[in-house]
């Protein structure tokens, strides 16, 4: 029999593998796409609406599996085999990384937090303003037009804004402010910072097929009408609508292997069910597993061409780690909401407002810190009154306070980028493999004294913005969360113009092996103040096209 | 207690953590947890509620002790919101607890004795009130009862885990999610945007 050749084989099913399927597919390419993990139904496979109550352990979880959970999303509300429990990873002496790896068809975009601002040329622009590492190989006008028909694409609500930080695109009418954000925003005014409806991939009118939201507010555990952006909602359908998308479910990826000239030829996975390996063949592969995965396959696809991984003649690869330092910054409470009645605030889960980057925009070293950060707050009546713990006592008393203070709590988190650093970087582990005898990743990776110094800025800026509020602060969290904590890592396989400094080209196609293509955040040269997500997809589609183009010309067989 | 302590700072290092990882957008989801075995989760409440961990006698203090901490005042309380028996399941599916939940029982039944001569749950209902107070409100906090006051913020803690996530508790919260909005709700108080003017408090 004669052996199949793919025109492409995408590794991965995220934001960046979901677009590349769908744009290679509709280009009439004929795509392999493998994915770690199985294949979920996104109508029926998430948590449905389903009550604390309707869960057996009312969504604390099993204890004893309480300590492998990754917190937050990987909870008993989505069902097994959705996160990654099976395949290890390692931390250098000192790290410390939470590494939440959703290995469902479609990965985190399943549950993601849907904030989706664009970069600018502030953030492309970073090191000629600052003087701090490079800038990025191309401008905000060459990729904006890219955002307008992903934020077309998959629909984005929000405003005009006009900050200098933060490019407008097209945008869906807003999500209306609550009770608490017309007050803290009242409270951000008084101090100077900029308090306004957030960036968020969620349907407020229904777009191209899809429901319009109901505000249940259920997002994180998955959405159940496909009304915000995820893959098996988005692309997956629109891919296999073309008739050429093969998708193959529970293939771990072990390498990328190479033909004689050392290019790309296809890729070696293991099939999770047999625990057989199995070799697949492309005239391209697009790799899109996630900024550490990536790396981790492409380190391991060592040969005599690329004896230190492939594509990593720079010896780049894995280097460059950035990721966005999140955490507690203050948790108080709104006095003027006290005994006032339940206000559906719980709509998206509470992603409605951010603070978008103020500081440093005037001049880029205008504070202790260069760069910048977001701020993301949120509150009110929740699932949960966890503020239970600022109110003592017990008896009927307990029971009116946490019936009074239900609609008053507020909260915030920091999205602080790392800056790049030789110190933070993936390597493969000499001597660790996984269950399926493949090295696993090691990371190396310390916050920055530049984060640290937006951490306790944040911290003071929070707590006069809630004091303006009218509010209480009850405290913040000492430490930050640690990293890997965002899921949103950048920069393990940078792209630049200089090959002997960057993995890829400005297009994402490697400087080494022109028929090898990263499609996923590791391209970045840093995280920026925004959330990942939609340059993932922005960022996919160039290069995609670009590819398409490649293909056009007869660059790939 | 060397160990008890450190487990129960990590007990509410998570819980704390999790508290505030409520409040971050995108993540909701307030207790850390995991795998999902929601089959028969949703079992009728037998007539009879049998404990799976706790004997008799410690588990009629328990519901005692629930139902002290959030009592039936008019509203429902722990005990239309079967909490003790929550709590007594998830004891019994956390070994961590176990120790502590027994070991707290006792010392409350021992300190009734002490002061009042008789086990906690046979005490008076004053008598009940009054140990309580001492554990639960830091000025009336006394030497000697840091076991005690442990306990009692653990028993706390689940007794309103239990009653917030079961269907009455929700209800008494009016926890507006889930339902369905034909479009985002938004403020209702126009022309109020720092809210100096809300209708009288109704709780």
């Amino acid at each position: 029999m004669p052996k199949t050749v793919y025109d492409v084989i995408v590794i991965g099913t995220g934001a960046g593998g979901g677009m590349a399927i769908k744009t290679l597919c509709e280009a009439g390419l004929k795509v392999c796409a493998l994915n770690s993990g199985r294949r979920i139904n996104p109508a029926r496979d998430f948590r449905n609406h389903r009550m604390p109550y309707e869960m057996k352990y009312r969504g604390f979880g099993d204890p004893r599996k309480r300590a492998q959970s990754y917190g937050y999303m990987d909870n008993e509300y989505v069902g097994e085999g959705i996160w990654e429990h099976g395949i290890t990873y390692t931390t250098a002496p000192g790290t410390e990384w939470m590494w939440p790896r959703c290995h469902a068809v479609g990965g985190k975009t399943n549950f993601w937090g849907r904030s989706s601002a664009r970069f600018g040329d502030i953030d492309f622009r970073a090191a000629t303003l600052d003087g701090y590492d490079v800038d990025w190989p191309m401008t905000y006008e060459e990729i904006a037009p890219y955002y307008s028909r992903v934020e077309k694409m998959i629909g984005v609500a929000s405003t005009v804004q006009n900050r200098p930080s933060n490019p407008d695109g097209e945008y869906l009418p807003p999500m209306k402010l609550r009770c608490l954000d017309h007050i803290l925003q009242r409270g951000a005014e008084k101090v100077g910072a900029p308090y306004l409806p957030d960036r968020i991939a969620q349907l407020t009118r229904s777009h191209n097929d899809h429901p319009a939201c109901h505000f249940c507010g259920n997002c994180t555990d998955g959405c159940d009408t496909g009304s915000f952006f995820s893959t098996p909602w988005f692309l997956l359908p629109l891919a296999e609508k073309t008739g050429n998308l093969e998708l193959r479910t529970n293939a771990v990826v072990r390498s990328i292997l190479v033909d004689e000239n050392g290019r790309a030829k296809g890729a070696a996975y293991i099939d999770r069910d047999t625990r057989q390996e199995v070799e697949i063949y492309g005239r391209a592969v697009v790799v899109a597993a996630s900024c550490v995965e990536s790396a981790r396959i492409m380190l391991n696809s060592k040969s005599r061409f690329w004896p230190a991984g492939i594509a990593n003649s720079s010896g780049q690869l894995g280097r460059n780690l950035c990721d966005h330092m999140y955490g507690d910054i203050g948790h108080g409470y709104l006095p003027q909401l006290l005994g006032q009645p339940s206000f559906p605030d719980n709509v998206s889960d509470s992603t409605i407002a951010w603070m978008p980057r103020w500081q440093n925009l005037k001049n880029p070293r205008e504070e202790k810190f260069i760069r910048g950060y977001s701020i993301y707050p949120g509150g009110g009546c929740g699932e949960f009154p966890w503020f239970q713990h600022h109110l003592e006592g017990f008896g009927s008393e307990l029971k009116r306070n946490i019936k009074r203070y239900y609609p008053t709590p507020v909260g915030a988190t920091i999205q602080a980028p790392s800056l790049r650093s030789d110190t933070n970087y993936v390597d493969i582990d000499p001597e660790v493999k996984d269950i399926y005898g493949i090295p696993v990743v090691r990371v190396h990776f310390q916050w920055d004294s530049n984060t640290l110094q937006m951490w306790e800025h944040a911290k003071q800026v929070w707590a006069e913005v809630l004091r303006a509020s009218g509010g209480e602060l009850w405290g913040a969290a000492e430490h930050s969360e640690p990293p890997g904590y965002s899921l949103h890592e950048t920069g393990t396989c940078r792209m630049g113009n200089d090959l002997r400094k960057f993995v890829t080209n400005r297009f994402g196609q490697t400087h080494d092996v022109p028929n090898l293509y990263v499609c996923d955040a590791s391209v970045f040269l840093c995280c920026t103040d925004k959330t990942t997500t939609i340059s993932i997809l922005a960022f996919t589609l160039r290069t995609c096209e670009y590819m398409i183009e490649n293909f056009r010309h007869g660059s790939h067989g | 207690m060397a160990g008890q302590g450190m487990e129960r700072r990590e007990v509410l290092r998570v819980m704390a953590l999790a508290a505030a990882a409520s409040q971050f957008p995108g993540f909701r989801r307030w207790a850390f947890a995991c795998d999902h075995l929601a089959d028969g989760a949703l079992q009728p409440r037998p007539a009879q509620y049998t404990p799976q961990f706790f004997n008799p006698h410690e588990y009629a203090s328990l519901e005692r002790l629930t139902e002290l901490i959030l009592p039936s005042d008019g509203s429902p309380g722990a005990n239309e919101a079967g909490v003790s028996e929550f709590v007594d399941f998830m004891v019994w599916s956390d070994p961590s607890l176990q120790y502590r939940f027994r070991y707290g029982l006792a010392w409350l039944d021992a300190h009734a004795s002490n002061l009042h001569g008789k086990a906690f749950l046979d005490s008076g209902a004053d008598q009940q009130t009054s140990i309580l107070e001492h554990l639960a409100y830091k000025d009336r906090y006394r030497q000697g009862e840091e076991d005690g006051r442990a306990f009692f913020s653990l028993a706390r803690e689940y007794t309103l885990m239990g009653f917030y996530t079961s269907k009455v508790g929700l209800e008494q919260l009016d926890f507006p999610g889930f339902k369905f909005y034909a479009e985002s709700p938004g403020c209702p108080h126009g022309g109020d945007p720092e809210h100096l003017h809300l209708p009288r408090p109704k709780y």
